[in-house]
């Protein structure tokens, strides 16, 4: 305590903190050794841990590397690889690098990583212990309704999985007998249309027989007229069906055609490239064309490439100073080989050399394009997936029959959604969709269904001529429903089961996130993520992808969305989000550290697990261990 | 013109292969910049034959004011335009012009020729280059010796060599003394001419010069100015720096067994994406060429700042029947200028060296922590990154010593502006790192954002402060901030002005730990002839740029130096990195090799750069660790950072759009070995520290050849893989993928350790060795004492107050030495004698330090830093403890390891706490 004095009065600082600095200070045998390491260190004669040598009681902390690993200095600086202990006690034990002993920098909090006397460090274990505590047992309550909700979230998952499950094996046993109804119907349907061709054949006869008894009565010729009659009368549907098919060639014939003349408008313009560098247009409807070569891009978003490019390229010309898009245009020039750049004005052309460097410019003035191009071609986009036994060139305006379906599929995306809250169902008009199916989906629907058919089918009398015709009409409703029906339960059990196919954590913890998206808005841009499915970046009607559902990683701590679209001289765009305990599902930070590989933190429930309260208890009980006592000191 | 081959390929070709350029960065822009027949001076220059043109004699030899005075008249009638094939004889006949040869203290002869004061403008002679008193060094020439009939001249140049002005036709011969060999020649070759000013005398007479659709008017037509120098007994030519080349020496550029090859150019440009083996000119120019052979060494150095092409001729160029031998001609055009030329005759390499320096200026002595390690990134985003990366540095425990903003961190490219946004509070950010120790760079550009409401816009338009184009008005050029103007730094007032916008005052958000960073500075100008300034925008005293050009970006450097010189009141050794130089640079900071790229021949081609830089007088560089454009794969970075870790400057950057790429972003294996290349620096940071202080003083670089250290040993004359890193440590690159083993040559004379393991080497020999990850090859010269400091801190601050190892490496008489110099680090204290230098030799089994700090010097500078462990290479086994005087102490010997890391063998006699101060003298006996 002497020692204590005279120091103190030199220091002349605050006694108490001084105090507590000190009594935090162990003898020079334990400076920075670990209460659990102690013991080792026991023996007059010790060995570096690597083995590579002995050392003596007096050469630990001695100031003198022995132990190439460090393990004769645990208090010292002066080994490279040295690890120093500080227990901070109030607080959290601190294991830092050797390099932080004695180098004027307070590193632990009870100051013990600096007992030269250059400078004195107050110990603040007490105080940031407090907030750290507080924080931790913030932590832990967190965790623990976060395992509530969580176990919650996978009891819900549970059902909804079983559901799920449930329904799919319904819909495939409805699916089934609704198959044998439609079959049945369609057979019925059949031999009504038989049925009333044999009547109209039998009625023709009739009339011909009438007309015939007619003519020899009157003498007259009409046989031509009758026979021509005839054919014109046959088989109307077939001709009609005969007529689609032709249309629908010709829409793609026409198409091709187009592309060809396309084509070669694109060569045409290449050539004005070479002659005349003012022809940016020209240029870009090039560039568009390099890019989407070999792509999946369709005919028809060529050219919406091409205008959206026109557009931004004549605003670029008229809205002086030139925006980037006029620059992308640019570089794409600079991309290709001809690099004469005599035409521009020396705005342009410091524009375009300047984008070398930046390429910033250019990719986000590509990127504008990009987006341009997707907002027109959403739609299409989707028809495109999933419409492949169609040409792909179809035309924008085609319009398929079954609109149901593609309703359907543009829920799945859940592109149209503006939901102004963080988080909410991509999937909702899927669900009213299917309601008919699903809510009054039990057993009694499908008897009745049945009852209905089997009425339908029996209240039509075969024998009965004329063909009733209320009764045909209502087989025919019946058969184009139960259709309908049918394609309806049929996507949903293709969606059920890409559904079903996909990891949702190991309690499926993750199975509500299915049919969710994340919103979160930074600055201009709000950002979408949904998982299984992908990310977005949005700016008012513009969207780019950041990637599409890849995994999950590090063990469902991570989901990754991989094959974004492409960053102008990078890689193609990629998200990972980083899955941390929280009690609601919430995307709380979005970030882009690299070029084009963004990171955002979601705030969860499902990452809530009971194993780490455990950890964290722990944790908290070490940091009051050591509480009592300096703070009785105190 | 591009040639029609140049031109694009098919239209079908080049849509396919878009995506493939767009992804893979498109590469050097050829067509962009001028070749050598595209610079009517160069072409015409090229395409003559030796003594082909009317030549010239010198008449009227005198002595004046203790120079010689000569004028050069045509030395026959000229001929008569006799065939159409030679426009040369179609000028004007020449006035006369005026030659001016003087003689420096150490071996330096000037030759000066410029037009009659009575030409109708004066040709441009470049100021503040040459050192302020250099007159006062000249030496008073008594006599002129004319020794054959009057048909030369001679005279005293240094103690063994003089100096003889043949008259006619007139020629420049550096001689040693009774020696008719020449050492060094001009004009030998007769390919001397100088293009006079002229007048236009009608308004049909056009000189206007076009290129990619930019127009020089050439308002003073032609004048460009073509010599040839030779360079006798030379092997090998070195130096005109700025080229990116794979080899060190100078590769012939014209004559027999050459393929077609551009001259070296210097003309200082922005080059995007430059070539790793080219004669292209990049940002800087330094027309100093240096020559060495197994006889003497010598050099050249011609102070002109106008666009300048060099080429390099192979014996036999001139078609002559005896190639000759030993001896490089080169031959040297200008496109305007004076002739203002020093001949330096060495005769070994570091006379050359000092010479030249001794004209020039010796480099700064930079500021501790600059000697350490940075990084850089365009861009650190925010307060935020800045926060995360330093903090991920003590994480990872890896030091460093400064955080780099480049351009982002600006209020919109308004240099001495921060954006509002994303750095809202530099000062504390600063404060933030400097409590740390460490310090910060933030980039200043020369383009001036042509914007009203911008204070240092409007400050130097309505000042008249701009360089102006030529019309006359305020030059405007596109930058990155867009539309820009170049503040006119030729002139001194103007260099005053811009010092002053870095006090903390004018600079709002400043600190005391903030440095700068000068990019742009060639000038870039993104819409201009070549990406820069068009020749004939006007400067301060209706100096043309094509005049100008070369050291635009000097007197920027200078500039901006000088501000933060100012900042603290001249107490605060100023950091500057500038990416454009000239002869003198070395005077206001550091260099490095500009927008280089992420690949293996860049890597490679970094070595011979930096040592180019080095040779001429630009000792603190370095090149971009990584490789700036595109994304370095693990192993190129990781031997990018053993490699760049002996740089004099050690920067990691890297452009926006590559992945990050901090250290610690590549596994924990990656991290480790980027980690031990770091730290190796931060351990050597004494041997630097002092290798900077022996460049300050005598301009020897501390990157350097293996010739300047083995001016006798052939083998090392062309070597650009290794190097020495001062007179102790030899260091080769790796510069292959998965390389699995490397020859290393050791120079003769003397034995070599591995640095890792102690194992010694013979020298005069090529070792094969095995290629390890974690380092690259190193080895201490036998009879070389090299200072570390072993103990890691976050940054060199913290390492001020450690003790010292001292690795002692012993030669074949059991003796070494060497030095270690320390000061304060910071201040200019040291130029009052505040300062360690000490001397440490070993002989006899006993080291001793010694003062060698000049008898008289006052100031003071004391340290308590002691060395707590001495490292014996080569002694023989035996050695029981060590004895130290005064005082009598004790000290346990025992074998140690060479490096404190983990698993590192126990291989070297090692005294244990000597702990002997550094500021004191004293002895160590061995027993």
């Amino acid at each position: 305590m002497g020692a204590c004095l005279r120091i103190s009065l030199t220091i002349s600082c605050l006694l108490l903190i001084w105090i507590s600095a000190s009594a935090s200070i162990p003898s020079r045998e334990s400076l920075g050794i670990a209460p659990q390491d102690l013991s080792y260190y026991k023996s007059d004669v010790i060995k570096c841990k690597d083995g590579s040598k002995k050392f003596t009681k007096e050469q630990l902390n001695d100031e003198f590397c022995d132990c190439p690993d460090g393990t004769d200095e645990p208090g010292t600086s002066a080994c490279p690889q040295g690890k120093f202990y500080c227990p901070n006690v109030g607080h959290i034990p601190l294991t830092t690098f050797s390099s932080r002993v004695n180098d004027g920098i307070c590193d632990c909090c009870d100051g013990s990583d600096e007992y030269n006397g250059n400078v004195s460090c107050p110990n603040t274990c007490w105080e940031a212990g407090k907030v750290a505590r507080e924080k931790l047992q913030k932590k832990i309550a967190t965790f623990q309704n976060g395992v509530t909700i969580r176990k919650q979230e996978v009891e819900k998952a549970k059902q909804a999985f079983a559901k799920d499950e449930a329904e799919l094996s319904k819909l495939r046993s409805e699916e089934k007998i609704l198959k044998e109804l439609v079959q049945k119907l369609k057979e019925q349907k059949e031999r009504i249309e038989k049925a009333e061709e044999e009547e109209r054949k039998k009625r023709e006869e009739e009339e011909r027989r009438l007309k015939e008894a007619e003519r020899k009565a009157n003498e007259s010729k009409n046989a031509p007229e009758e026979s021509s009659h005839d054919i014109t009368d046959q088989a109307p549907e077939k001709l009609s069906e005969l007529h689609n098919q032709d249309a629908m060639e010709d829409h793609h014939d026409s198409a091709v055609e187009d592309k060809n003349d396309y084509t070669t408008g694109t060569e045409i313009s290449d050539n004005q490239v070479a002659n005349d560098h003012d022809d940016t247009i020209a240029k870009s409807g090039h560039e568009a064309d390099g890019r989407s070569d070999g792509s999946s891009f369709s005919h028809v978003e060529k050219q919406h490439v091409v205008e959206a490019q026109d557009n931004a390229v004549s605003k670029a010309n008229t809205d002086y100073p030139g925006t980037e898009e006029e620059l992308s245009s640019h570089v794409a020039e600079q991309g290709q080989v001809s690099d004469s750049t005599e035409g521009l004005s020396r705005e342009e052309l410091g524009r375009l050399v300047a984008s070398r460097w930046t390429r910033e410019n250019a990719a986000e003035g590509n990127d504008e394009v990009n987006m341009a191009k997707e907002g027109l071609e959403h739609d299409e986009d989707i028809r495109e997936e999933n419409h492949d036994g169609y040409i792909s060139d179809s035309d924008e305006d085609h319009k398929f029959e079954d609109d149901d379906l593609e309703d359907d599929q543009d829920a799945e995306f859940g592109e149209d959604h503006e939901e102004p809250t963080g988080a909410y169902s991509s999937d909702e008009d899927d669900k009213t969709d299917y309601s008919d199916l699903t809510v009054s989906g039990s057993s009694s629907w499908l008897d009745k269904i049945q009852q209905t058919v089997n009425n339908v089918l029996q209240a039509f009398n075969f024998f009965r001529r004329p063909v009733n015709i209320s009764e045909a009409a209502t087989v025919r409703k019946e058969y184009d429903d139960f259709s309908s029906e049918l394609s309806k339960i049929q996507s949903r059990i293709s969606r059920l089961n890409e559904k079903l196919k996909y990891d949702f954590g190991k309690d499926r913890e993750f199975y509500s996130f299915y049919d969710r998206c994340f919103e979160s808005k930074q600055n201009k841009y709000t950002y979408k993520v949904c998982p299984f499915k992908k990310a977005s970046q949005v700016e008012g009607h513009s969207s780019t992808q950041l990637g599409h559902w890849d995994k999950f990683d590090e063990s469902y701590r991570v989901m990754l969305f991989s094959n974004g679209d492409r960053c102008w001289n990078g890689p193609d765009r990629s998200l990972k989000v980083r899955l941390r305990c929280g009690l609601k599902n919430e995307l709380v930070d979005i970030d882009e550290p690299s070029r084009c590989e963004y990171v955002a933190i979601l705030s969860t429930p499902a990452l809530c697990l009971e194993e780490k309260i455990k950890e964290l208890q722990q944790k908290l009980e070490d940091m009051n261990t050591g509480q009592p006592s300096a703070h009785d000191e105190l | 013109m591009p040639s029609p081959a140049d031109r694009s390929p098919p239209i079908l070709l080049r849509v396919a292969v878009l995506f493939l350029l767009l992804s893979t960065a498109s590469a050097w822009k050829k067509d962009e910049f001028r070749n050598c027949d595209q610079s009517p001076f160069c072409k015409r220059a090229r395409g003559r034959k030796p003594h082909s043109i009317p030549s010239l004699s010198a008449a009227d030899v005198s002595l004046s004011d203790g120079a010689v005075s000569a004028r050069l008249l045509p030395s026959q009638p000229l001929r008569q335009n006799t065939a159409g094939d030679d426009p040369e004889a179609d000028r004007d006949p020449s006035r006369i012009l005026l030659l001016r040869l003087s003689v420096y203290q150490g071996g330096v002869l000037r030759l000066q020729i410029d037009e009659d004061p009575s030409a109708p403008r004066r040709r441009f002679q470049v100021p503040d280059v040459l050192l302020p008193d250099l007159d006062d060094h000249r030496l008073w020439l008594p006599r002129l010796s004319s020794p054959a009939a009057g048909s030369s001249s001679s005279f005293y140049l240094a103690d063994g060599f003089e100096a003889v002005l043949i008259h006619d036709p007139f020629e420049i011969q550096v001689r040693r003394k009774g020696s008719a060999e020449p050492v060094l020649s001009l004009n030998s070759l007769g390919l001397f001419d100088f293009e006079q000013l002229m007048v236009k005398k009608n308004d049909g007479e056009d000189w206007e010069e076009r290129f990619r659709g930019h127009t020089d008017t050439r308002p003073h037509g032609p004048q460009s100015i073509s010599f040839d120098v030779s360079f006798h007994g030379a092997d090998f030519v070195y130096g005109i720096p700025e080229h990116a080349s794979s080899s060190l020496a100078l590769r012939p550029t014209s004559g027999p067994d050459v393929e077609h090859s551009e001259p070296y150019r210097l003309f200082n440009l922005d080059v995007f994406e430059y070539l790793a083996d080219s004669p292209f000119g990049l940002y800087g120019s330094i027309p100093f060429m240096l020559s060495h052979g197994a006889r003497s060494s010598s050099g050249f150095f011609w102070l002109n700042a106008a666009e300048m092409q060099i080429d390099v001729l192979a014996p036999g160029w001139d078609d002559s029947a005896s190639p000759a031998k030993g001896r490089i001609d080169t031959l040297w055009m200008s496109e305007a200028g004076v002739v203002d030329a020093f001949f330096f005759v060495g005769p070994d390499p570091k006379d050359v060296l000092r010479q030249y320096i001794g004209i020039t200026g010796t480099p700064a002595m930079p500021q501790e922590f600059a000697v350490a390690y940075h990084q850089c990134r365009w861009n650190y985003r925010d307060e935020e990154d800045v926060a995360a990366v330093d903090a991920a540095f003590d994480e990872h425990d890896i030091p460093y010593d400064v955080l780099w903003l480049d351009i982002e961190h600006t209020d919109g490219k308004r240099y001495f502006t921060w954006d509002r946004v994303l750095f809202p509070n530099p000062k504390e950010m600063q404060g933030k790192l400097a409590a740390k120790g460490r310090h910060m760079v933030t980039i200043v550009d020369p383009h001036i954002k042509r914007d009203d409401s911008f204070y240092i816009y409007k400050e130097a338009s309505e000042k008249g402060y701009y360089v102006k184009d030529a019309m006359g008005k305020d030059f405007d050029g596109w930058c990155w901030p867009g539309s820009s103007s170049y503040p006119d730094v030729l002139n001194p007032e103007i260099r005053e002005w811009w010092a002053e916008k870095f006090s903390f005052q004018s600079y709002v958000g400043s600190t005391p730990s903030l440095y700068i960073w000068n990019d742009m500075n060639e000038p870039s100008v993104f819409n201009g002839p070549e990406i820069t300034m068009p020749r004939d925008a006007i400067h301060y005293g209706d100096v043309e740029h094509r005049e100008v050009h070369n050291a635009y970006g000097y007197y920027f450097h200078m500039a901006t130096s000088n501000g933060l010189l100012k900042r603290g009141n001249g107490m605060d050794r100023p950091f500057v990195l500038s990416r454009a130089f000239f002869a003198g640079s070395q005077r206001y900071g550091t260099v490095w090799t500009g927008d280089n790229s992420a690949n293996w021949d860049q890597l490679r081609a970094s070595v011979p750069m930096i040592l180019t830089l080095g040779l001429t007088g630009l000792s603190f560089s370095g090149a971009d660790v990584g490789g700036f454009f595109g994304n370095p794969e693990p192993e190129l970075l990781v031997r990018w950072y053993q490699l760049g870790a002996y740089y004099p400057f050690f920067r990691a950057h890297a452009h926006q759009d590559t992945k990050r790429r901090e250290p610690w972003l590549f596994g924990e294996h990656n991290t480790a070995l980027i980690r031990e290349a770091v730290h190796v620096r931060y351990s050597l940071l004494p041997y630097y520290y002092t290798l900077f202080r022996e460049a300050s003083v005598s301009g020897i670089p501390v990157m350097r050849p293996l010739w300047l250290e083995f001016p006798a040993d052939k083998e090392t004359y062309n070597t650009g893989e290794a190097f020495m890193v001062g007179p102790s440590l030899l260091v080769q690159g790796i510069y292959e993928k998965r390389q699995k083993s490397v020859s290393v040559y050791l120079p003769m004379g003397q034995s070599w350790y591995n640095m890792r393991n102690g194992a010694a080497y013979t020298g005069g020999i090529s070792h094969k060795l095995e290629v390890s990850e974690d380092s690259i090859p190193s080895f201490q010269k036998a009879g070389t004492i090299v200072p570390r400091k072993d103990r890691f801190r976050r940054s060199s601050t913290q390492m001020v107050n450690d003790p010292y190892t001292l690795v002692i490496a012993l030669n074949g008489s059991l003796a070494a030495e060497g030095e270690l110099y320390v000061d304060d680090g910071k201040s200019y204290d040291f130029e009052q004698g505040a300062y360690i230098h000490r001397r440490f030799i070993f002989a006899d089994c006993k080291l001793t330090s010694i003062d060698v700090r000049p008898a008289k010097i006052g100031g003071k500078f004391s340290s308590d830093c002691v060395i707590e462990r001495i490292i014996l290479l080569g002694l023989p086994s035996g050695a029981k403890k060590a004895v130290i005087e005064p005082g009598n102490r004790e000290a346990d010997v025992e074998l140690g390891p060479l490096t404190l890391r983990g698993g590192s063998s126990l291989v070297a006699v090692t005294v244990r706490k000597p702990n002997v101060r550094i500021a004191d003298d004293w002895t160590l006996r061995i027993l």
